[in-house]
């Protein structure tokens, strides 16, 4: 197992640092707090940089690039949270697309993610739970086409996309369908962070027609959308493990600086033994995150339990981190004025979409055989 | 990034795997006279040790001439991990094997090479470590050991303490002072003392559980004599040497701590089901929830070493490395607890618990939490690896 970045793969990551540093400064992510600013401008850079083809197959229109490439992104997303809809967009609509579609979705709809001519998401969890067997959305036939109904939690990006992957189940099985954002009932939600909307979708009534249904409801097999749900758990993961050693970095070079009884308050032992403990556990997230993008990125079977192996960790690393990421650095972390706060709310974020280490912790629990399917659903 | 390595290196491990199918000793034969301490190499692990260097693998990235084939770090890697994987271990001497000839290799003379370092690495000489004092744990430099210089001879007087494998030595790599005048780093010596020199004397200290099969021991030195010619490199260097010689040990230690974990684990699973089946809906949620801690320190510990040795073996510096020894003792630590608890009365059994599926190898849980201490706190405790981390990785200004 090489759990290091090659070269090509470490000038990538340079690559996407820098952009990032020139189009997604901490000042934009203060002005969407306050409420005069927002990511469209951001988003059309992505665009005009070909972002947004990354992960697009050459097909359909894009440059082919894997998984890993993906994961990089996402990390340098998190390290500098940077708000907008790609990871929506890269990392649950378009799986969502190829993996749950068939030829004549990805035909239609990846082309037209890797121009940048439409954004989307992946409307799956219900409940708080983003697990194929938790769908309880319904999808009946209607003349050509069927009708939804039920409701569908916490889509990222919906009040923006112009496109959502809907998972629903019907007569003897889940299905399929992308829905255009304007025919939904949205209801956006104020969350901790604003940076990753996020909003809950009602369902009832939309009646969606034969050519937008990508796996006919009843034919969708539940493997597929976890496979789905590996590409768009690890990308959250990997963002939020990126956030998180912002804030401990952040924190160790607070500590150096900041004096108190007339020395560095870093070179208290009390902080000292905190900060390695940080370390470790932003190391030990850090490292399961490659682990499970490795194992999307050459599609080997251990990829299911290594989504909540990673998820899990970030999710405990997040805890820690923010934490006392937040405590070391005083009162002066404590106000809106100075930046760290923007972390900690997207670590919170991170933690909370895509299952948290709690529900992760569980689903390990059930792989490993430790307690039965039932006690867990 | 891979999940595998080169082809090159896959099949070097089926050259392994084929070659240790023919070569490795026998269950039969590592029960009948097995490894009491470490530095106890029963007959058939010398015959083993021998196998390997004819072979070419016992220090794979060594030349041939010391038991090598010139390989490379993965395939040292490789050798060690197939080692692992069929429970057998490649020398039963390890501060030998890791830490004293490597040194000697490195800092000592061509006749100590020929005599010492050798015989240590074929195992036919077992060494033991002489640096701890009972005033000089953590800091190692304030040890206190006087080595006088008098013609061709040191006279030696002092006390070691948490000597490993001392009961069992010939020799001993011995940190001394020389000179007492000087700051105290730069007044260290080392030397080579042959253990059946007059004047010492080795008192085992049994530990706190397997009192019956000490491996750590108290060394007393009276007015010993040690020929000149036995100082390995040179006079009040040892310091630096020794930083050495550390760094010898974390090179292969981190792998050890992530097979130890793992193996445990993998008992830790086997028994888990059965262990659970016994228990209530709400205790039996807890303890799986705590069993997937430490499968997350698992799985986690193995690829963060991984990651660290991947950057090495680049030419690059892997600061994660430092996090390795308190992460994978730690974490084994929370096993062994968690599982022993698990069991309730029965986790207090010893050995092989009757009606329990516990103890098939390796002892009770409750006596394998206890030896994990020996991990957290030998070789720089967890508290020693945090101020390390803060101060070299994370260059936190000293206190």
């Amino acid at each position: 197992m090489d759990l290091e970045l090659s070269e090509d793969e470490a000038e990538l990551r340079q690559s996407v640092a820098d952009v990032l540093d020139g189009i997604s400064p901490l000042s934009l992510v203060r002005s969407i707090y306050e409420g005069d600013g927002d990511d469209r401008d951001l988003w059309a850079r992505m665009v005009e940089l070909d972002w947004p083809a990354l992960t697009i197959d050459e097909a359909h229109g894009g440059v082919g690039f894997g998984y890993l490439e993906l994961a990089i992104v996402a990390e340098q997303l998190g390290a500098h949270v940077t708000p907008g809809p790609f990871l929506a967009t890269a990392s649950q609509f378009a799986p969502a697309v190829r993996e749950l579609g068939d030829d004549a979705a990805r035909a239609r709809f990846l082309p037209l993610v890797a121009s940048g001519a439409i954004t989307g998401t992946l409307a799956v969890a219900e409940g708080g739970r983003w697990d194929p067997a938790a769908v309880g959305a319904t999808a009946t036939r209607e003349g050509d086409g069927w009708r939804l109904s039920g409701r569908k939690d916490a889509v990222m990006h919906a009040a923006t996309a112009d496109e959502i992957a809907v998972v629903v189940v019907g007569e003897g099985g889940l299905g399929a369908v992308v829905v255009p954002r304007a025919d939904l009932d949205l209801r956006p939600r104020r969350t901790i962070d604003p940076t990753m909307p996020i909003a809950d979708v009602v369902l009832d009534g939309v009646v969606v027609p034969a050519d937008r249904v990508i796996a006919e409801p009843g034919s969708l097999d539940p493997a597929l959308v976890d496979r789905v749900l590996d590409e768009a758990t690890v990308a959250i993961a990997m963002a939020t493990v990126a956030t998180c050693r912002a804030i401990f970095e952040q924190t160790v070079a607070y500590a150096k600086e900041r004096e108190q009884y007339g020395r560095p308050i870093g070179s208290f032992q009390a902080l000292k033994h905190r900060m390695a403990d940080m370390f470790l556990a932003v190391e030990r997230a850090n490292a399961l995150c490659w682990y499970a993008a490795l194992t999307i990125a050459e599609d080997d079977p251990r990829r299911r339990e290594a989504r909540s192996l990673a998820k899990a960790a970030v999710g405990e690393c997040q805890a820690l981190i923010v934490t006392d990421g937040l405590q070391l650095h005083g009162g002066i972390g404590f106000t809106w004025e100075h930046d760290l706060h923007f972390f900690l709310k997207r670590a919170k974020a991170g933690d909370g979409l895509f299952g948290g280490a709690l529900a992760h912790r569980a689903a390990l629990a059930q792989l490993l055989g430790l307690v039965d399917a039932e006690a867990v659903a | 990034m891979k999940l595998t390595f080169e082809d090159s290196v896959e099949e070097f491990r089926r050259e392994v795997v084929g070659w240790l199918a023919d070569n490795r000793p026998t269950e039969a034969e590592m029960q009948a006279d097995p490894v009491l301490s470490s530095a106890h190499v029963p007959a058939w692990a010398r015959a083993w040790i021998a196998r390997q260097f004819d072979a070419g693998l016992l220090v794979p990235g060594w030349p041939p001439e010391l038991g090598g084939r010139n390989a490379s770090a993965v395939e040292t890697l490789v050798y060690v991990e197939e080692l692992n994987r069929i429970g057998v271990t490649r020398h039963p001497n390890p501060q030998g094997l890791g830490i004293i000839v490597p040194s000697i290799i490195d800092y000592g003379t061509p006749e100590q090479v020929e005599r010492y370092a050798m015989p240590i690495l074929r195992g036919e000489m077992p060494a033991c470590l002489g640096m701890s004092e009972p005033g000089a744990g953590s800091d190692l430099a304030a040890l206190s050991t006087r080595a006088e210089l008098d013609g061709d001879r040191f006279l030696i007087n002092g006390q070691k303490v948490w000597t490993s494998g001392a009961n069992y030595a010939d020799v001993c790599f011995l940190f001394c002072r020389t000179d007492p005048t000087a700051p105290k780093h730069r007044g260290i010596s080392i030397v080579l003392l042959e253990m059946d020199t007059p004047g010492v004397t080795v008192r085992p200290l049994p530990e706190i559980v397997h009192e019956h099969m000490p491996d750590l021991n108290e060394v007393f030195l009276s007015d010993v004599v040690v020929p000149a010619e036995n100082l390995v490199g040179t006079m009040n260097n040892g310091w630096t040497m020794a930083s050495g010689s550390l760094a010898h040990e974390r090179g292969m230690v981190w792998l050890l701590g992530v097979m130890t974990l793992e193996a445990a684990m993998v008992r830790a699973l086997e028994e888990g089901p059965d262990v659970l089946a016994a228990l209530g809906a709400q205790e039996r949620a807890v303890a799986a929830d705590r069993l997937v801690t430490s499968y997350i320190d698992s799985v986690a510990s193995r690829c963060l070493g991984y990651r660290g040795f991947a950057k090495l073996v680049r030419g690059g510096s892997a600061p994660e490395q430092a996090l390795m020894k308190a992460f994978t003792s730690e974490a084994l630590q929370r096993l062994t607890l968690l599982s022993a608890e698990t069991l309730g009365d029965r986790g207090l059994d010893l050995g092989l618990g009757e009606g329990v599926v516990v103890g098939r190898r390796d002892g009770a849980w409750i006596e394998r939490y206890f030896e994990s201490f020996s991990a957290t706190i030998s070789a720089g405790s967890s508290e020693i690896q945090r101020n390390i981390i803060a101060e070299k990785v994370l260059g936190l200004p000293r206190g």
